[in-house]
């Protein structure tokens, strides 16, 4: 059985149809990579798994280890193993990263029937963590994403990932508006955390982040649909052609 | 009969003739009086308060009282000083004694607790002292509704220092209603820091007013939390009466139900090279409402006055009223004066983002909601009462949680 499996997914926005049959399944332990131009719905896909409300899934089905995920309210989603790493993480005034991750992560273990951690313990799992991402761990004082350079809310991202351990982790655009360096040290996080348990959906306009992320599967999403599907070499072949034939073809 | 008067309400002779005193002559504001417009006392002055009971019989602090740690507590009952129920040891640099209650002009409240109060509770700093002291008001009716006067005087000799903690609590019971009296006078070069939490009982009454003045590059910095009641008032009147004054007011508030909460500040720079500032944040639910009045004074002496004010208010529901006045009169020309009021609900995306991580919706707002309160939480200098402070929150939010 898929780790992930989507199924016929339909899902409008304000009335407007976005994803028209979105299917695909990910294996445990496998990569994939959905890759599209701008508006094809490669966001509101991530929304709709992750439990964003404004979406309205018309047909089809999303499972998680053959438990339906659309019954499930966001948080339960989250508890069940599904992590989105926003494109936009937003900046939350007053709510130390510290007090935040440390909620998540006791909400994650209440659930999974374990007991809470304890300040210690918490504190040495961040200071491991951070420091593999090369963040100072003086930055789980301040408050949540508040005055984060764009490379550090992209790591916190990815600190927030790794200290989750979810079992489907979906990327979304967390190329956008990283340097090189920060692209190479986030990507180290996300392949540190790849697994024969775990499966990732990596959500990119361009192909420079498979380059450090490398999919096992590469999908183009045009017009609401999976247009087309191969190995790593489609995202080279996107680069040099562009989209216009899944877009033409599509429509 | 005056409108801007309550000229009927329950203490006058009848109450004065059960304490033995001469009666108070005074009357209760009207909702004419513009500082009294947002909070009307016609509820308060309908029902038949009687001086507290000698036969009420409080013989332990209430559990919910929190233990500041190191500091010493000073106890009141229904205004009158218990010492069998405070702590000793009050080391150097503080007095505690009975003091006098002056009959000093005032407003309506101020007047009337001089009337009635027993007697201050005085607290003379003549040093840095040593210990945190904390004074606890415990409002108990027992079966019939009781008033109450607590005075408390505070005097802050030159280059002393002292740190106090409040907290105004009640038992359940009759509905009470406390007018307590802080005057409190920091001396030239003395550092006073003072932090109230009103937490009384869900039908009480609560009319404080605090009367401070601050000489000459003295410090005031006071925190004013307040979480419960029927109907409270904190007003805080602050001269900055020397040059070189520094005061940091900041205050919150948190409501459900029909609770109603009003700050009410007067900022008042007599003198120049001051600063003020004020940070008030508000939290409301049900169909409570909240008020906040702040007038900053810069009289034309007063150059090179900083004086800011900010007062913001979450919305948890539909229901709740906000009403908010910050009021400035600048007579000097070479100031910095600054006032801002916002008033806003959850952001979706904020708990999106917490529910995505696994977060329930329920613990999801209560961390927004102590984030939103945190900047105004966050002034409070002293690391333990912050963390008290934030923990009374924390329970406020459970309380709404298990509603």
């Amino acid at each position: 059985m898929a780790l992930l499996e989507i199924k016929n997914l339909h899902a409008s926005v304000a009335g407007k149809e976005i994803l028209k049959g979105v299917t695909l399944a990910l294996e445990p332990g496998e990569v994939h990579a959905i890759m599209g131009p701008n508006g094809t719905g490669k966001s509101t896909l991530s929304n709709v798994i992750a439990g964003r409300e404004g979406y309205e899934v018309t047909k089809g089905q999303v499972l998680l280890d053959g438990e339906d995920v659309l019954a499930m309210a966001a948080d339960e989603r989250a508890r069940a193993g599904i992590f989105l790493a926003f494109q936009y993480p937003v900046e939350i005034p007053g709510v130390t990263t510290s007090a935040f991750l440390k909620t998540a992560l006791n909400a994650k273990r209440r659930a999974a029937g374990e007991k809470e951690i304890d300040a210690m313990e918490f504190m040495k799992l961040v200071k491991k963590k951070t420091e593999a991402l090369g963040m100072p761990y003086d930055m789980i004082k301040r408050a949540l994403n508040v005055g984060f350079s764009g490379g550090e809310k992209k790591r916190a991202e990815v600190l927030q990932m790794t200290m989750l351990e979810p079992r489907v982790a979906i990327l979304d655009e967390t190329d956008s508006g990283l340097d090189i360096d920060a692209l190479r040290v986030v990507s180290d996080g996300v392949n540190s955390l790849r697994a024969p348990d775990r499966a990732f959906l990596v959500i990119t306009h361009y192909q420079r982040l498979l380059d450090y992320i490398v999919p096992d599967h590469v999908h183009v999403l045009a017009n609401g649909r999976i247009a087309a599907s191969g190995g790593k070499e489609l995202a080279l072949e996107l680069e040099a052609e562009g989209y216009a034939k899944y877009l033409n073809a599509a429509a | 009969m005056k409108p801007s008067l309550i000229t009927d309400h329950p203490f006058g002779e009848a109450y004065a003739k059960h304490l033995g005193v001469a009666p108070w002559r005074g009357d209760l504001p009207g909702p004419k009086v513009e500082e009294w417009r947002f909070t009307p006392l016609r509820s308060l002055a309908k029902i038949a308060f009687a001086p507290a009971s000698e036969d009420v019989d409080v013989d332990a602090i209430p559990r919910n009282v929190p233990r500041i740690p190191g500091a010493v507590r000073l106890v009141l009952v229904n205004g009158v000083y218990r010492q069998d129920l405070s702590g000793t040891g009050l080391g150097k640099g503080v007095e505690v004694f009975q003091g006098k209650v002056a009959a000093k002009q005032g407003s309506s409240l101020v007047a009337l607790n001089a009337a009635y109060a027993p007697a201050s509770l005085a607290l003379h700093v003549t040093a840095a002292a040593k210990k945190v002291i904390h004074i606890i008001s415990i409002g108990a009716a027992g079966s019939q509704p009781t008033a109450f006067h607590p005075r408390i005087n505070v005097t802050a000799e030159p280059g002393s220092a002292i740190t106090l903690v409040e907290s105004h609590v009640g038992l359940p019971g009759e509905t009470y209603f406390s007018n307590p009296v802080a005057t409190i006078a920091v001396g030239e070069g003395a550092s006073v820091r003072r932090y109230v939490s009103v937490d009384e009982d869900s039908e009480a009454f609560h009319l404080a007013t605090s009367l401070v003045t601050v000489a000459g590059g003295g410090n005031y910095e006071a925190f004013h939390l307040g979480l419960g009641g029927a109907l409270t008032r904190q007003e805080i009147r602050i001269a900055l009466t020397g040059e070189n004054a520094n005061v940091r007011l900041n205050g919150a508030y948190a409501l459900r139900g029909a609770s109603h909460h009003d700050f009410t500040t007067v900022m008042d720079h007599a003198m120049p090279h001051c600063t003020s500032s004020q940070v008030f944040k508000g939290v409301v639910d049900g169909e409570s409402h909240g008020v906040y009045q702040g007038r900053i004074h810069v009289a034309r002496l007063a150059q090179k006055t900083d004086a800011r004010q900010e007062h913001k208010a979450l919305f948890l529901s539909r229901g709740p009223a906000i009403d908010c006045k910050p009021e400035l009169e600048i007579y000097a020309d070479d100031v910095q004066c600054a006032h801002g009021a916002a008033t806003g609900e959850i952001d979706e995306n904020h708990m999106f983002y917490l529910e995505s991580r696994g977060i329930d919706p329920e613990t999801a707002r209560a961390l927004l909601v102590e984030g939103f309160l945190a900047d105004a939480v966050n002034e409070i200098s002293v690391e333990a009462v912050r963390d008290q402070f934030v923990a009374d929150i924390g329970n406020w939010l459970k309380r709404r949680g298990a509603q």
